[in-house]
């Protein structure tokens, strides 16, 4: 591997070596990837605003890709071993994180020196952290609601008071009576991804992996549970095939469809829709029918890593903690404007946690989303939380079609044990 | 005597100016080709999670024979190969034959149109191509409007009709290309050939399959091997169409759409990082396309008898 870096190296020094004075003569410009522009691009940009304030010569350069696209990107430069091209900042999906550090040693910069992790939720620091050195500024939380139009669910004959407690067979016959008197279905879900499953297995406490990191998929009530209900969602009808992610956002933003259950970074994007102003209400999820299961889980959920190539480490790292360690004030307005529910945990005494939201009919939303994180049952990602929620997401199709979830879970047990030998 | 016996041959092997001139090509083509080659076949020995990879010997040989998801690929690559390529080049060949008769006319612009999907990018035919097919989207309205079918087809849910689809856009954007080719090479074919046909009263269907069809077999024989290797390669596509959506999502309902470049891909950037696997996949490739292209050779080598 030496020999072809520092060839590739000789060679990118020769070629870019005016690239490169261009870069040295502006003061330190700070580069981001991240990826939803209704959230943590906005936010990003308005913490580069307030750091700015203190450092007058502080320059944030946000790059906005699709998530997929940040995750593909970077690993490709780090497999490349090259530092050019790379962004001082990347934002990482926790399911990814240990996969990362794992795979590039050396790729991040360890922030353990520098940052004060008592303030965060344990587990934010806990999912970043390898021998020892954390290596995250934790972010966002991904704990889920169910957001639902009120409107619709009205047309049908409930009240927002029945949303509560829901189990998902309740959800079920929900969804059929907003079809049958509305015409619109109750949910967009894209049969190629496992999003849901994700949902459901982790509101019981269970992950594809045990507490070690093993596979555990065959002997899981959690997992079971949740491709059980999500079977019946498929076999009943009452989703709109979304394919992809703008799909399946334009679903619920343009009032095709009645409801979304996904993590609390959804808020700004719900919201975008002015029009919409009072027309949507959030309850606790449906809760599964297996023992432990709590009506909360959580989707996603992200942390910002800074690479250790970069030629502003330092500076990055200061950035993110005076801005993301420390400014409580913050943590407010992102929450507001954005439905950012932070990990720092003092910002959650903050006054927006205790806000009403006029867009949710005046609902306590942040309270609620507050209670329901703390109920999230914590689960171990392991590192191949992406090869088995392929193997789950290929299965999806048979699950419609009937195949009993035994054998789907038989399938996807042997593909995972191949897989990961 | 003795040099002049060596001859010119020998002189040239040793002039200094020729190497001189080769040199600089030569030295790229070591770094960027012959380099790579080596160390990534080198590479396909080694196992380990992202960048700490260790000698394993033949354990990734073991772990491609075990591999269901392998498996899957090599097959849907098969799939795409073994209905697409004939599909497309009959097709070709016969628009090329339409094209070429002197009596159609706007023949240029027809040639034209049929040509132009190639020089689009890939990933920009193949997202429009996913918008056309969604479920409600421009296709099957189409088709509804129209009174074909009554419920929308399931392109992007169903293993089937994904493949079908793929199909449809690989087709698309191919068939001009190897038309163009077989454009060329019959304006190259002696037209007293066809008048002396015409003579003896073999009709336009004899004259197509029974003289121009042998007359183009070298450019046949071609087009079949860049198709396989490109179907082999197969990977934009599938890639924009059905791998979009979140990192864990399936390549197509069922993972239909999953080819050997995809998997490739799959094993390199979206799982954990296995190089080493991937590059002996990709051997894998490699491999097919050599005995593929030895077969056709070969096929075409025996009925030239």
């Amino acid at each position: 591997m030496n020999f072809s870096k520092t060839l590739r190296r000789g060679t990118l020094a020769f070629a870019g070596a005016s690239l490169l004075a261009i870069v040295t003569a502006q003061a330190a410009e700070l580069t981001v990837w991240c990826w939803d522009p209704n959230f943590n691009v906005a936010i990003m940009k308005e913490a580069g605003d307030r750091y700015a304030k203190t450092h007058p010569d502080f320059k944030l350069n946000v790059v906005d890709f699709a998530k997929v696209d940040v995750e593909q990107k970077l690993q490709t430069g780090l497999a490349s071993g090259v530092s050019d091209g790379m962004p001082d900042i990347v934002l990482i999906e926790d399911y990814g994180a240990q996969k990362y550090l794992q795979s590039f040693p050396g790729a991040f910069a360890p922030l353990s020196d520098k940052v004060d992790y008592s303030g965060f939720a344990p587990y934010k620091v806990q999912l970043a952290t390898l021998d020892g050195k954390v290596y995250s500024m934790p972010f966002d939380s991904g704990v889920t609601g169910f957001y639902y139009r009120k409107d619709y669910i009205e047309a049908a004959g409930y009240k927002p008071a029945d949303m509560q407690d829901l189990t998902w067979d309740k959800y079920i016959e929900i969804a059929k009576a907003v079809e049958a008197k509305t015409g619109h279905k109750m949910l967009a879900l894209d049969p190629n991804d496992a999003g849901y499953v994700r949902i459901f297995m982790q509101s019981a406490g269970s992950w594809y992996f045990d507490k070690d990191g093993n596979p555990n998929i065959l002997d899981n009530p959690g997992l079971k549970a949740a491709l059980e209900v999500e079977q019946k969602i498929l076999q009943a009808g009452i989703y709109k095939p979304a394919a992809g992610w703008a799909d399946w956002v334009g679903a619920f933003t343009s009032g095709d469809v009645a409801s979304v259950t996904t993590g609390v970074w959804i808020t700004g994007t719900v919201k975008s829709g002015a029009d919409q102003k009072g027309k949507w209400g959030v309850a606790p999820i449906p809760k599964l029918d297996v023992p432990g299961a709590v009506a909360a889980s959580n989707l996603g959920g992200s942390s910002w890593y800074v690479l250790s190539g970069s030629k502003a480490k330092d500076e990055a790292i200061d950035f993110l903690n005076e801005i993301y360690a420390k400014d409580i004030d913050f943590y407010q307005k992102i929450l507001v404007d954005r439905g950012a529910v932070g990990s720092l945990l003092a910002a959650r005494t903050g006054t927006a946690y205790s806000s009403n939201d006029e867009f949710f009919g005046g609902e306590p939303i942040w309270q609620n989303f507050s209670d329901w994180l703390s109920k999230v049952p914590s689960v171990n990602y392991g590192v191949f939380t992406n090869e088995v929620d392929s193997a789950i997401a290929a299965h999806l199709p048979d699950l419609a079609k009937g195949t009993s979830v035994d054998d789907v879970l038989k399938a996807v047990d042997a593909q995972v044990k191949s897989q990961l030998q | 005597m003795s040099s002049l016996a060596s001859g010119p041959a020998q002189r040239r092997r040793f002039d200094i100016n020729g190497w001189l001139f080769v040199a600089p090509a030569l030295t790229l083509i070591a770094i960027f080709m012959i380099f790579p080659i080596l160390q990534s076949f080198w590479m396909s020995f080694q196992q380990g999670r992202g960048m700490n990879m260790t000698f394993a010997g033949y354990g990734n040989l073991v772990k491609l024979w075990n591999d269901p998801l392998f498996i899957q690929a090599l097959s849907n690559t098969f799939i795409f190969f073994l209905i697409q390529v004939p599909i497309m080049l009959t097709l070709a060949l016969v628009m090329a034959a339409v094209l070429n008769n002197p009596a159609i006319r706007f023949r240029g612009l027809f040639r034209t149109a049929i040509f132009l999907p190639c020089v689009t990018s890939l990933v920009a035919y193949s997202v429009l191509f996913k918008s056309m097919f969604v479920t409600d989207g421009i296709v099957n309205s189409t088709l509804e409007t129209i009174g074909l079918i009554s419920d929308p087809i399931p392109w992007m849910t169903d293993p089937f009709w994904c493949r079908t689809m793929i199909i449809i856009a690989i087709t698309w954007r191919w068939t001009g290309y190897n038309m163009i080719f077989y454009l060329a090479a019959m304006q190259n074919i002696d037209k007293s050939v066809y008048e002396a046909a015409r003579i003896d009263g073999v009709p336009s269907i004899g004259r197509f399959a029974f003289l121009t069809v042998p007359m183009l077999k070298p450019v046949i024989l071609f087009t079949t091997v860049t198709s396989t290797i490109g179907t082999l390669q197969l990977f934009d596509e599938v890639a924009n169409i059905t791998g979009g959506g979140s990192a864990g999502g399936a390549a197509g309902p069922s993972n239909s759409a999953l080819t050997l470049s995809l998997y490739i891909y799959n094993l390199t950037f979206k799982f954990m990082p296995s190089f080493g696997y991937a590059a002996l996949v990709s051997y894998v490739i490699v491999f097919l396309v050599a005995i593929l292209a030895f077969i056709q050779f070969y096929l075409a080598r025996e009925s030239d008898r």
